[in-house]
């Protein structure tokens, strides 16, 4: 509740100068085609983030039993080791890359991002995440309409976040969060980190991995951080040189 | 500002700019993330309706795999191991190994029972080595027992100290 309470006051300061940098007349819609930060492919250096050995170490490869197989997850899927399904680490390294670059885009454009995890044991690092990046975290419970009503149940027009980040995307083993749909109704872009039971079709920017381990929790925790810190540190230098 | 609900039709951006092409949003006005993702679009159109993809789960089974199942067949309790540990290696690791350093030399002459055999055997040697070499280091229940009563033993023989508590307390 917190979090949604602070997203307000946010709002509020950064609305303005939010509006300058993105005000772009359609004349100049062909100077964003040119945007030195937009076509550099990797310009906040986010590849060299991790290696697919921290990966490994950090056991993102394990996914859950092979009965509990989302199909939707097969190309993601190396493959089933007597039982339990494997991740193949390329392909996560691959697309957890590209989630991390569109992390460090928007956090760099100012945008508002918010993180998510269900689950006790690894809110508290997800929370102290957020905090750390100055970004904001809802690990709780998540009341309906927190976005699809947000300006009724707040009671002022309420900005909501650009961008989230869902460590894990089910409420429990069965239903999938409510926010990832809610997010696609706002049309708010999501990155989601799906395991072997999840179903990535929502999830704009999907990261195949294990959402459960605390050191699979913890490695995303310090990459995002570190992808939202290089973003905002950018965003810094080109301001103090303007 | 406009926004269109229905998520299961499209996707994010695809709605967003049918919007902008309408008219009905604004160029000024489009998310944040709208430049970001056409820069850099994600590998697969994040629709809801997109089908699972018609492919099979591959087994993983690798060459070793028919040594450890006949030595995980003889040797139901193999006692329990440190998954956190990395630097010593775990028993059915190195059995497989001496296994297939057994194989090697035989060239595929002698049957996987005889080289489970004899694997065996080599195992037991080298910590019938090690246990002579190591001593009496080995950490037992037994062996702990046996040192506690040594040390009572030691204890009981040495020159007892004639104080009584009263005596201290006693002006």
């Amino acid at each position: 509740m917190i979090s949604t309470k602070l997203m307000q006051v946010k709002s509020l300061c950064s609305y303005t100068c939010l509006r300058k940098l993105s005000a772009v007349s359609p004349k100049e819609k062909q100077v964003t085609k040119e945007d030195p930060v937009l076509n550099h492919p990797d310009y906040f250096n986010v590849h060299n983030l991790f290696t697919v050995k921290d990966l490994f170490d950090a056991r993102v490869h394990y996914g859950h039993r092979d009965g509990s197989l989302d199909e939707r997850m097969l190309p993601y899927v190396y493959g089933s080791r007597l039982g339990h399904v494997i991740f193949d680490l390329d392909k996560t390294a691959e697309y957890l890359r590209m989630a991390l670059n569109i992390t460090a885009h928007v956090a760099y454009r100012d945008g508002l991002i918010l993180l998510f995890y269900r689950g006790s044991q690894n809110s508290h690092i997800v929370e102290k995440t957020a905090k750390d990046c100055g970004e904001f975290a809802h690990t709780r419970f998540w009341r309906g309409g927190i976005f699809t009503n947000a300006n009724k149940q707040f009671g002022a027009i309420t900005r909501l976040p650009d961008l989230c980040i869902f460590f894990n995307t089910l409420n429990n083993v069965l239903t999938q969060h409510t926010a990832i749909r809610d997010s696609a109704k706002m049309s708010i872009a999501t990155i989601g980190v799906v395991d072997s039971n999840c179903n990535p079709n929502l999830i704009t920017y999907p990261v195949p991995g294990n959402d459960d381990s605390p050191t699979a929790v913890e490695l995303y925790c310090k990459l995002f951080k570190q992808a939202i810190l290089r973003g905002k540190e950018k965003r810094k230098e080109h301001e103090s040189h303007k | 500002m406009a926004g269109s609900r229905l998520e299961k039709i499209g996707s994010i951006y695809s709605r967003t700019s049918g919007l902008i092409r309408s008219g009905a949003l604004s160029w000024e006005d489009r998310p944040l993330w709208y430049d970001v993702y056409e820069a850099f679009p994600p590998k697969e159109e994040p629709k809801f309706d997109r089908p699972a993809p018609n492919m099979r789960l591959k087994t993983i089974f690798y060459k070793e795999d028919k040594a450890r199942a006949l030595f995980h067949q003889n040797n139901r309790q193999i006692g329990a191991g440190v998954l956190t540990n990395n630097t010593t290696k775990s028993l059915t690791q190195r059995f497989i190994e001496t296994y297939e350093k057994l194989e090697e030399q035989t060239q595929g002459s002698e049957s996987m029972e005889s080289l489970y055999k004899q694997a065996i055997d080599m195992l037991n040697r080298e910590r019938n080595t090690r246990q002579t070499s190591e001593g009496s280091e080995e950490v037992s229940l037994s062996n702990a027992f046996k040192k506690a009563q040594k040390t009572l033993v030691q204890q009981e023989d040495a020159p007892k100290i004639n104080v009584k508590v009263s005596d201290i307390f006693k002006d």
